[in-house]
């Protein structure tokens, strides 16, 4: 890192620019009666644009591209968590979907026409607010960006750092429009053309280097202000490799160097990565800031074809913005439009069923036929979803403007709908501990633990602890873990390939984006031991009350379920206390063992360096840890910006290797 | 054999070579000033108390007449008392093992048997070495601290060894770590002279471990027997924190504050690759 980017790094961590930006509250226009709901986006966000004003944080060279308004508004409609065809944008530029457009217009159906003409005013906005900053760049003698911007983003990309330019205007102007969680997708392919040519124009690797380092930063000043459900929520993922370039080795040095939220970085690997990348990727989790996190090729590649991608896209496949496994610029789907919150079903399955289970089997069939039922009635809810017209975001994912669809109207190559599976852990450990003390021990009478979980343990507090000590996922006993596998695969064989409304299919998945943390309050206490409204695991990972022998086994018991059928994805999350990385040793060694999940079958896999007695301390002095990096679920964020709920959740996740 | 033992970790990162489950047997004829497991020292059965979240209602003490006993553990409400000493037998424990011998192995890892001192358990140790070693890489680390026919005879079944030095002064020994030091030279002497594949260990200890005189004596020792590498170990400020959960304080005579001197220099002077962790 050189003294700019420092100087830079520092004045972005100062948080003083955001004083720079308005407090003002705009005024949503109001859709006219005569106006579709689609020229009304297109209007809108003409609207807003209008509105915006350009103004350049520092006095280097940021990229610029930076919301001003603190109160962002919206036109109802949030339609995201995609990426756009970067490669493409980057080639034609906007004149040249102007062009394409234009041709396309004269022999377009009414629904094309009106889709068109939407399409066509948001690239004139677009324009506009290009306009807007280069004649900023332009008074303010900021020379460089103001050569960039003559080119860029309406022509194609010549070199690194005008694509570079491309790229954060889109994030930017994207945002602006309300599209929210807008991920890079596969940064280090489609940029490599343009890190070429800029080598081939003489630029050093040093030199790309600082480039890459001032295009990460810049991605940070908005970081806020995209955020959805908590701060640092905000979509800006890229995924790495299979194929480790020179640009990879570069984008992985810029992220271990800044060390900052944004971008967050996903590594693909495969079965014939050598250990070395897992090395390189570990050196990067030891900043702590959580991430890369890892998929494996091997199982998303067949997980994604047998769900009826095609096979190139789905070798094209890069990762929503926290870790659902999409395709690259030409998909519309909606990985995250619903959640199977499995220790719910148990809880209605041992309410209604337990009692008149004769034995564990009927048991499990009881409650297996509840999972299908809560997943219909999911599945029959948000079938009713229509997403609002979005054209602006509609314009960069193919083929919309070929089909002259709006994303709204399945203008997308791939419109699925994803499932996620919360709570795996917790449902599996309830199931097994009833199997063991209630049907097989009939140490535990059923009405007797009703009755304590009913009374969240209140007087039951016996009962409560053999039920902790009950066998528990993760520690590689095929006593729970047997259980946990059937329910995975009732819940996908039930979920995979149900059509959708929108022309696709669903598709079942191991996340819990937040909802570890928010439908854990909806169920009370379970039989695992667990008391009411206490959070679940994040994701694919041992519960919190599970005692877990070490990470051999934890990696043992969750590659058991066969990960391909569960391809709307969610990483196996694991905590490595950080004095395990204190040296080169102890690196190889984490890195051993992330191989080796893959090894056995695992799909998606998060590593935390992390230390509990710091993380306690800066709950209690948050003024000392200002700058203090965690993993909250599919993305990093600020400790001290995270609701107290999500702070207690990271702090007493399983930690190992503390000696 | 039924052995004692009080924790069995399965990613033991500073252990020997790749991944590896260490298995701390409990008991321990010396008691080093600094040990940090001090619940592998007695080799009996005993029960400690996570302070974090307690609530000082005395429930487990009240039962057990002041101490912790085995009723304290159900009387807890939060749950924060715990066994320390399990008695398992060599096949349960090596069926453990076994069940990640494949992992192990595909990182060039293996089991280390620590402790405590896990010679004072020498019996059990070789069986279960004996039991695992064809398929796991074993290693042993120790003391050294155990009569010369007890440390041959797990020496020539283990694979590898890492062996802590301490202090070369024989006195200071007796001072520090409650005692004598003649077995544990005379071991690392037969060690180094075996042809068995070992790493040495030197616990920096402010002002008592890392005084120029003891690293000096250390460095002659090794050079004397050719060995050239060895591991040095800062002391951890934390490493008093275990204390307080078996209701004992920690008073070490030393001030833990003041960094430790690796004193590299003395060590490469005499061709010892030095490696600190």
């Amino acid at each position: 890192m050189n003294e700019r980017i420092l100087t830079l790094q520092q004045y972005l961590l100062s948080k003083k620019y955001r004083e720079l930006r308005s407090d003002e509250k705009l005024s949503v226009p109001q859709k006219q009666k005569s106006e579709s709901q689609m020229m009304y986006s297109a209007r809108f966000f003409s609207y807003i644009t209008e509105k915006e004003e350009a103004v350049f944080y520092g006095k280097d060279d940021t990229l610029g591209f930076h919301l001003h308004y603190n109160n962002q508004i919206s036109d109802g409609n949030q339609f995201g968590n995609l990426t756009i065809d970067y490669k493409k944008v980057l080639e034609i530029g906007l004149d040249g979907y102007f062009a394409e457009i234009g041709k396309r217009f004269q022999d377009a159906d009414s629904k094309g026409s009106e889709f068109y003409s939407a399409a066509r005013l948001c690239l004139f906005t677009l324009k506009k607010l290009v306009q807007k900053w280069r004649d900023k760049a332009k008074e303010e003698g900021r020379n460089r960006l103001y050569d960039a911007l003559l080119q860029v983003p309406e022509g194609g990309a010549s070199d690194y750092y005008q694509a570079t330019v491309t790229c954060k205007f889109m994030q930017y102007a994207l945002h602006l429009g309300g599209c929210r969680h807008i991920t890079f997708g596969r940064f280090d392919q489609y940029m490599k053309p343009y890190f070429d040519a800029s080598i081939a124009n003489g630029m050093t690797q040093e030199e790309l280097l600082n480039e890459t380092e001032l295009f990460f930063l810049s991605l940070n000043f908005d970081s806020d202000l995209y955020s959805v459900v908590q701060t640092g929520d905000n979509g800006q993922s890229m995924i790495l490799g299979p194929e480790i370039n020179d640009l990879t080795e570069i984008c992985l040095r810029a992220s271990e160097e800044l060390r900052l939220i944004d971008p967050k970085i996903n590594v693909r690997v495969n079965g014939d990565t050598p250990l070395s990348v897992y090395e390189r990727g570990t050196k990067l989790t030891k900043q702590g800031l959580g991430f890369p996190q890892y998929s494996n090729d091997d199982v998303v590649i067949p997980g994604l074809v047998s769900l009826g991608y095609k096979k190139e896209d789905a070798e094209d496949y890069s990762v929503a913005a926290c870790w659902e496994f999409i395709p690259s610029g030409n998909g519309a789907d909606i990985p995250n439009i619903a959640t199977m919150n499995y220790p719910k079903v148990v809880e209605i399955a041992t309410k209604k069923h337990l009692r008149f289970s004769k034995d564990f089997p009927t048991f499990l069939q009881k409650t297996e036929k509840e999972l299908i039922s809560y997943a219909k009635r999911l599945i029959r809810e948000k079938n009713k979803y229509k997403p609002l017209p979005k054209p602006l975001l509609s314009i960069f994912v193919v083929p919309c403007v070929k089909r002259g669809r709006d994303l709204s109207d399945c203008g997308a190559k791939y419109n699925n709908s994803g499932m996620h599976g919360a709570g795996l852990s917790t449902a599996a450990d309830a199931l097994a501990a009833i199997k063991k003390l209630v049907f097989e021990e009939k140490s535990v009478k059923k009405k007797d633990l009703l009755k304590a979980l009913k009374n969240n343990f209140v007087g039951y507090e016996g009962l409560q602890k053999q039920l902790l000590a009950c066998p528990k996922m993760g520690n590689n006993d095929d006593y729970v873990d047997d259980i946990a596998v059937r329910l995975m695969k009732t819940f996908s064989g039930y979920v995979n390939n149900k059509p959708n409304n929108r022309g696709g299919i669903w598709r079942a998945g191991t996340g819990s984006a937040q909802e570890y943390v928010l439908s854990g309050k909806k169920v009370g206490a379970t039989s695992d031991g667990r008391n009411a409204g206490e959070p679940f695991a994040c994701s694919y990972s041992p519960s919190l009350q599970a005692q877990i022998i070490g990470p051999l086994s934890a990696i043992q018991s969750f590659t058991k379920p066969d990960l391909k059928e569960t391809i709307n994805g969610g990483p196996f999350t694991i905590e490595i206390h950080d004095t395990v990385f204190r040296n080169e040793e102890g690196e190889k060694k984490v890195a051993a063992l992330i191989k080796s999940f893959f090894d056995l079958g695992g799909h998606q896999m998060q590593i935390n360096a992390i230390n509990r007695d710091k993380l306690l301390d800066a709950q209690k002095h948050p003024e000392k840890y200002p700058n203090l990096i965690v993993r909250v679920w599919g993305w990093s964020g600020y400790f001290n910006e995270l609701d107290q709920e999500f702070q207690d959740h990271v702090i007493r996740r399983c930690e190992y290797g503390e000696n | 054999m039924i052995g004692k033992i009080f924790a069995i970790e399965e990613f033991a990162t500073f252990d020997g070579p790749g991944i590896r489950m260490s298995v701390f047997l409990k008991g321990c004829p010396m008691r080093c000033e600094w040990c940090h497991n001090p619940e592998g020292q007695s080799p009996e059965t005993e029960y400690k108390r996570n302070q974090n979240g307690c609530l000082a209602c005395g429930a487990c003490v009240g039962v057990g007449g002041g101490r912790l006993v085995e009723k304290s553990v159900e009387v807890c409400p939060r749950n924060l008392v715990k066994k320390c000493g399990e008695d398992i037998s060599c096949d349960d424990l090596c069926k453990r093992i076994m069940k990640n011998a494949d992992l192990l192995n595909a990182t060039g890892g293996g089991v280390t048997f620590s402790g405590g001192e896990p010679l004072m358990q020498s019996d059990f140790v070789k069986e279960c070495i004996d039991y695992l070693r064809p398929k796991v890489h074993c290693a042993l680390q120790t003391s050294g601290c155990a009569a010369e026919e007890t440390f041959q005879k797990v020496l020539a079944c283990c694979n590898f060894v890492l062996y802590d030095l301490k202090l070369m002064d024989k006195n200071q020994h007796v001072r520090y770590c409650g005692v004598d030091n003649e077995l544990i030279l005379k071991n690392y002497e037969t060690l180094a002279s075996s042809g068995k594949d070992f790493v040495t260990r030197l616990p920096l200890i402010p002002g008592v471990t890392d005084t120029e005189d003891n690293i000096t004596a250390v460095a002659s020792f090794m050079q004397r027997l050719s060995v050239d590498k060895i591991e040095l170990l800062p002391y951890n400020k934390l490493t008093g924190s275990k204390y307080s959960s078996l209701m004992r304080k920690y008073t070490p005579s030393f001030d833990g504050n003041i960094a430790p001197s690796p004193r590299v220099k003395i060590f490469t002077g005499r061709g010892i690759q030095v490696k600190v962790l």
